[in-house]
């Protein structure tokens, strides 16, 4: 296992609350209640937990895109207000803008972004650099519909990437991918954030899923969650080594911990299933 | 209806073998096109000759044979040709001015909701009125003319652009907006590259509404207030009589207005061709 640093924590929510008022009939609802969590740099962190437990409201806090109704978020210790580039957003639909190529679409944050934008020069050679290492190499000049599900993630991914952000969030960003591709992306999505290499150019990674093989494959630490109000439940170190391959999933440390964490949500899982 | 359009197992045809296939594709489709299109008019044509017969009366009914060859004649004499630049002319004139005002005014009112509560009560009070309502006080204040067809056809097309240029602006998925605003770009960014191509698609649909609502209001106002254009020859000859010259002329007014919205199908395609083709 290796040391996270505890020091200075990328990100840090204390007691972030979000209650959601329905139009209608004025009534309050408590989506998410008490979350107080440190992401610390350099981490990949995954939250899992039942359907309509918050999972994606938090990500869209820390995003910038919905204020808390009460608590605070901050990034190296200055509040977050709104959205910036240096939290980069997968998002789970992908979002890619439909009448950009892919070339354009990646090419969207280092081109535009407010105050940082590139020089042409330099911007080319960082989007080819991502088409690259996404393996997106002759579809540059595609249109998001001409591409397969896989496709789609890697650009949206790339696009992300591009933008040279210190957090990336991701919200369920391989759930619509079917088994094979979503292991194959997994591998591919931790070469990327640099598993193999230092960890101090690794970016922190918050990522939500459904999978709970999938996080333990994936995290340091993974954040369990309850539903009704949301609110955390456990959050479980994952000791598995890094680099980590595909064998580890058969392993007796692996299945425990996925049987641990199905263990505490599989009741909200089954009540939020059956009551639907 | 074709048979083979409940043919579920049809695929999307799209080009994949190189340019000279998809121009051989293309020049297919349009020959397939036109076959319907004439199987269609045969029929049609034939239910026209047979009431002409019936009526067996040319100045009330006359036969299609009959407007074919007035049609020809007419297109030899430039008569035909003078009508159609006059009109043209005014319908381009309108429908440009309709949609240099009516685009900028839908997207402050798509994107601004004081905006669109200030200006959204007039718009809804003139919207039903017909234009052709207002060419009596038309011909007061602006007489026979240009000026008048060209205002009436403004009319026309102005609504149908406002309402569909407020309706794409406002149905601009957030999910685009919020994927802007994540990679960190401003406000002008977000209306340039986000808001402005997501609403592309909707304000098209209403230039091509627009452009034959104009066309249709020109008519009505030529008949009436104007000493040139299509629907005044319409007139001209129904004063005279000339019943096939009359409708020789209703026919052009059909045909131009299906050509109209031939090349603003075409505009559609290539501003939007990152758009997923529709099994059409």
């Amino acid at each position: 296992m290796e040391t996270l640093n505890d020091a200075a924590p990328k990100l840090r929510l204390r007691g972030v609350r979000k209650e959601f008022v329905l139009p209608r009939t004025g009534e309050r609802t408590v989506a998410l209640e008490e979350i107080d969590l440190d992401v610390k740099r350099g981490e990949f962190l995954c939250i899992v937990g039942p359907s309509g437990c918050g999972k994606t409201t938090i990500l869209n806090m820390i995003a910038g895109l919905t204020a808390p109704t009460g608590g605070s978020l901050e990034i190296d210790g200055k509040p977050i207000d709104g959205p910036g580039a240096e939290r980069g957003v997968v998002f789970q639909d992908y979002a890619l803008f439909p009448w950009k190529t892919v070339w354009e679409n990646i090419e969207f944050g280092p081109r535009y972004r407010k105050g940082s934008a590139l020089a042409k020069s330099q911007r080319d050679e960082r989007v080819r650099h991502f088409i690259d290492l996404v393996a997106l190499n002759g579809a540059e000049n595609k249109y998001p519909y001409e591409l397969s599900g896989g496709m789609r993630q890697r650009c949206a991914f790339a696009r992300a990437l591009a933008n040279d952000p210190d957090v990336l969030l991701m919200d369920e960003p391989f759930a619509a991918l079917d088994a094979q591709t979503r292991v194959i992306l997994q591998e591919e999505l931790l070469r990327i954030w640099g598993e193999t290499g230092a960890r101090d150019e690794r970016r922190t990674v918050v990522f939500i899923t459904h999978g709970i093989d999938e996080a333990v494959f994936l995290a340091n630490r993974i954040v369990v969650m309850g539903s009704h109000p949301g609110r955390i439940r456990e959050i479980k170190t994952v000791d598995l080594p890094r680099p980590r391959k595909p064998e580890m999933r058969a392993s007796a440390a692996f299945q425990e911990l996925v049987e641990h964490i199905w263990q505490l949500i599989r009741d909200e899982a089954y009540a939020a299933t059956v009551k639907a | 209806m074709k048979a083979d359009a409940f043919d579920g197992r049809r695929m999307p045809e799209r080009p994949r073998h190189g340019l000279a296939g998809y121009r051989s594709r293309r020049l297919w489709d349009a020959a397939t096109g036109v076959g319907v299109y004439l199987r269609t008019m045969v029929v049609f044509l034939l239910v026209w000759q047979a009431a002409a017969l019936w009526i067996g009366n040319p100045i009330l009914l006359p036969t299609p044979v009959d407007v074919a060859e007035s049609f020809v004649e007419l297109a030899g004499t430039g008569e035909m040709i003078t009508n159609i630049v006059v009109s043209v002319t005014r319908l381009v004139a309108s429908f440009l001015l309709a949609a240099v005002i009516a685009v900028p005014l839908g997207f402050a009112m798509g994107l601004n909701r004081t905006v669109f509560e200030m200006i959204d009560p007039t718009v809804e009070l003139l919207r039903p009125i017909s234009g052709i309502a207002w060419i009596p006080l038309g011909l007061f204040i602006l007489g026979i003319g240009d000026a008048l067809p060209t205002a009436i056809m403004f009319y026309g097309a102005f609504f149908p652009l406002l309402i569909n240029t407020i309706t794409a602006v406002r149905s601009v998925d957030r999910s685009y907006l919020n994927a802007a605003r994540t990679l960190g770009v401003g406000r002008a960014t977000v209306l340039l590259q986000v808001i402005i191509p997501a609403a592309l698609p909707g304000i098209l649909v209403g230039a091509r509404l627009a452009a034959g609502a104009g066309w249709m209001s020109m008519v009505a106002a030529e008949l009436i207030g104007a000493p040139s254009g299509l629907g005044f020859a319409v007139e001209w000859y129904r004063e005279l009589l000339m019943t096939p010259k009359v409708l020789a002329f209703v026919v052009l007014i059909g045909l131009m207005g299906y050509l109209f919205d031939r090349v603003l199908r075409a505009v559609q395609r290539s501003l939007t061709r990152w758009a997923e083709p529709r099994n059409a």
